[in-house]
């Protein structure tokens, strides 16, 4: 609390947010509650802080005590729960890379932050997936049994083999003409002609960064289900041993890990972090790298870049 | 609370008494009741109420029967004359006994869904510089909110604290218009 030149205490935004957490002492509550109800200009700062709190539980920014407080004195309104509801919004729309305290989300928290099936979306997802799953079980069928056909006429057809003894002509009348024999060989089957679609690869370069950056580097998205983004992650130091690399979106999802990869060094080292192009979509991503130093993981570096 | 006193309803005439009494014109009369109601659920709900909206209505019943009584002979700020009655309520409330906590609605994807398009509309209300700040501001994660607010701030040469009001103020006008849009959505 600081006292302003009219000698009315101006309070500090930390009283206000003791305030809103309920936890003002029993002699400044009386004389806040009264100010609150005839001052304009603190009745606008406290619903500021309300917004401010909001926002801070929503990116994880309470330690313990604040956080036990916010939902057992704060959030006892529908008026604060809508404001809670925009500042997850707000998180999840605008923040690159907000881990909530991890070690308070419970596991309840985390199955309700799953993809919400009920969702339109998902049921025409869903939808489209098991047409899909249909039609490749009829085209696998239809593929199976065209090689059944193809392996029973091989099988099954009469050999044509040399005749072991030559013919005597005693034993034939003399005019008669040899039988011809009909050579029409089985028809071979036909042989796909189209080559195949060379996947292609999208190099990305990055470096180590400490945090997130808007100037973090960004990919354009590859449309063919076979291509690759190669990420090239600089190393400061190509140390020996194995590295692992883990691909994570913006809120701290895995998306992709590969193990034992080798650094390489054509001037700077760097390790070639090869994702699948279909496991991205646009948004902000960031990559883990770890080494297995003697069994031992040790983290080496975060990268970031951006889908476009 | 006494079960006839919670059972009583507010007539329609004692409420229309009670904005004449806050202010002859209608329009403010509803801001500063709008106005009153919320400082008494911040207050009861500071004072640890797990149903300050309830005790704050159940206040201002108990004032609007009783402005017939008051209105010729009150003095003073009126506002503060809610907070004498509140403080009655909430004394009674804690002879109460106590009630568990109801459990918070699920979450509903659909409605977070209709938030989510509310806020983009709304963004897009905003003005340039407004929405850039507010992209900037919110961008930041536990660790880098510090630097990136100190960062912006300089950027536009203002101290992080007026930062922080700015934003606060972009943010509430966000608030304010997604409600709106969730309003009208919920209409259609």
């Amino acid at each position: 609390m600081v006292e302003d030149r009219n000698n009315a205490i101006e309070y500090s935004d930390d009283t206000i947010r003791r305030f809103l957490l309920g936890r003002l002492s029993a002699s400044e509550q009386p004389a806040f509650e009264q100010r609150l109800f005839s001052e304009d200009s603190l009745d606008a700062r406290v619903r500021l802080a309300e917004l401010d709190l909001a926002d801070d539980y929503a990116y994880g920014r309470l330690n313990h005590t604040e956080h036990e407080l916010f939902e057992e004195k704060f959030i006892v309104t529908a008026d604060r729960r809508r404001k809670l509801e925009v500042s997850r919004t707000l998180r999840k729309r605008f923040a690159i890379a907000a881990p909530v305290g991890k070690s308070r989300t419970s596991f309840i928290e985390r199955l309700r932050s799953l993809p919400h099936f009920n969702r339109p979306a998902w049921r025409y997802a869903f939808g489209v997936v098991i047409f899909i799953l249909l039609m490749g079980t009829v085209w696998v069928a239809v593929k199976r049994e065209s090689r059944l056909k193809e392996e029973i006429t091989r099988r099954f057809s009469p050999r044509r083999s040399p005749t072991p003894t030559v013919p005597l002509e005693s034993n034939h009348p003399g005019n008669s003409s040899a039988p011809e024999h009909q050579a029409s060989p089985s028809p071979m089957p036909v042989h796909d002609q189209s080559a195949p679609t060379q996947p292609t690869v999208v190099v990305v370069a990055l470096t180590p960064a400490v945090s997130p950056d808007s100037d973090a580097p960004s990919v354009d998205l590859p449309k063919g289900s076979q291509d690759i983004v190669r990420l090239q992650l600089a190393l400061k130091v190509n140390e020996p041993g194995s590295y692992r690399a883990e691909l994570l979106t913006a809120d701290a999802q895995s998306v992709f890990s590969t193990e034992s990869i080798k650094a390489w060094d054509s001037g700077q080292a760097q390790i070639d972090f090869d994702v699948p192009a279909p496991l991205l979509k646009t948004g902000n991503y960031q990559i883990r790298l770890s080494r297995d130093n003697a069994g031992a993981k040790e983290n080496v570096a975060n990268y970031y870049f951006r889908v476009r | 609370m006494s079960p006839a006193k919670t059972l009583r309803i507010l007539k329609q005439e004692e409420f229309d008494l009670l904005l004449k009494w806050l202010a002859p014109d209608p329009g403010l009369a509803g801001l500063i009741y709008e106005k009153i109601r919320w400082r008494l659920v911040a207050i009861l709900a500071s004072r640890g109420c797990t149903c300050p909206e309830e005790l704050a209505d159940e206040t201002i019943d108990r004032v609007a029967r009783r402005v017939i009584e008051i209105q010729d002979s009150y003095v003073g700020e009126k506002a503060i004359y809610f907070l004498g009655v509140m403080n009655n309520v909430h004394h009674e409330y804690l002879k109460r006994p106590v009630l568990p906590r109801l459990p918070e609605p699920d979450d509903d994807g659909e409605a977070k869904e209709r938030t989510h398009l509310c806020l983009e509309k709304c963004l897009d209300k905003l003005a340039p510089n407004s929405r850039r700040m507010i992209e900037q501001y919110y961008a930041a994660d536990k660790r880098a909110k510090i630097d990136l607010r100190k960062r912006i701030a300089a950027e536009l040469g203002i101290g992080i604290s007026t930062l922080r009001l700015r934003a606060l103020r972009i943010r509430d006008k966000l608030q304010t218009c997604i409600e709106q849009c969730l309003m009208l959505e919920a209409r259609l």
